[in-house]
């Protein structure tokens, strides 16, 4: 299963970041879990990694974030996505959109 | 509004910053940890297991630290400042007819160019030149006051 998981194409962390946090505010493990059972672990995403995304994407005002409680009473830091990361994120799910229909398209020509 | 107007002088303090940012990526292991020995590993295992798939914790905390502090309202107020005082430069300068007001004007531009030169040098802290204040940069050791 290891030599299965595919690494994940750069810029796709933020677009998977932004659609994770859009049903609910999560701190940075709960992101990396989320991303893990919905892709079925087919991804490979070093847990590590995920955390100069999120500060970058907070400096970018995509995302904010506020300490509060974990799910087992630890002090944590929630994430919860802004006005501009909900519109980015309509944006970049409507490019993903048209990137892997045209990507499809030529696969399926040759 | 107190707190957002108390936070804006605040000026950041790296070692308040690394320690929160060993707080968020301790708290990621130690929930990665648990979920391993909730599998039946040791907990020695476990800790190793976590850590491997975290990967570099040291470089991963230093690199959120110089993005938390490049992202502080110090350094957001400073760019603004230096754009404001750009632009009354350029007014001064475009519209005084006298050359000893227009000279000011450059004075000012110069000022904005050079402070926002400063801004963007890697890890250069531009309130370090407060009187006061120890000069570093923050190349210095990463683990300072870090909770290991």
């Amino acid at each position: 299963m290891a030599n299965e998981r595919t690494d994940l194409m750069q810029g796709t962390l933020e677009l998977l970041i932004l659609n994770t946090l859009a049903r609910e505010s999560m701190h940075g493990y709960g992101i990396v879990q989320r991303i893990h059972e919905a892709a079925e672990d087919l991804l490979k995403v070093e847990d590590g990694s995920l955390y100069p995304a999120l500060y970058r994407m907070e400096e970018r005002g995509l995302i904010k974030s506020e300490w509060g409680v974990s799910e087992n009473n630890r002090r944590a830091k929630f994430y919860k996505l802004t006005r501009t990361g909900q519109r980015k994120l309509e944006a970049e799910r409507a490019n993903w959109n048209r990137i892997s229909k045209a990507v499809s398209k030529i696969l399926q020509a040759t | 509004m107190k707190n957002a107007i108390a936070n804006l002088f605040t000026l950041p303090k790296r070692k308040e910053t690394a320690f929160e940012v060993q707080e968020e990526l301790q708290f990621h292991i130690e929930m990665l940890e648990r979920k391993y020995a909730q599998q039946g590993m040791s907990a020695a295992r476990a800790k190793a297991a976590a850590l491997q798939r975290f990967g570099n914790v040291e470089r991963v905390k230093k690199q959120c630290v110089d993005i938390s502090r490049r992202n502080s309202p110090l350094r957001r107020v400073l760019k603004i400042l230096s754009i404001v005082i750009a632009i009354t430069g350029l007014v001064i300068q475009t519209l005084s007819s006298d050359y000893k007001v227009a000279r000011i004007g450059g004075m000012l531009i110069m000022i904005a160019f050079f402070g926002r030169l400063l801004l963007y040098v890697r890890g250069l802290k531009p309130w370090s030149f407060l009187p006061g204040t120890k000069r570093t940069f923050l190349t210095d050791s990463p683990d300072d006051g870090a909770r290991t």
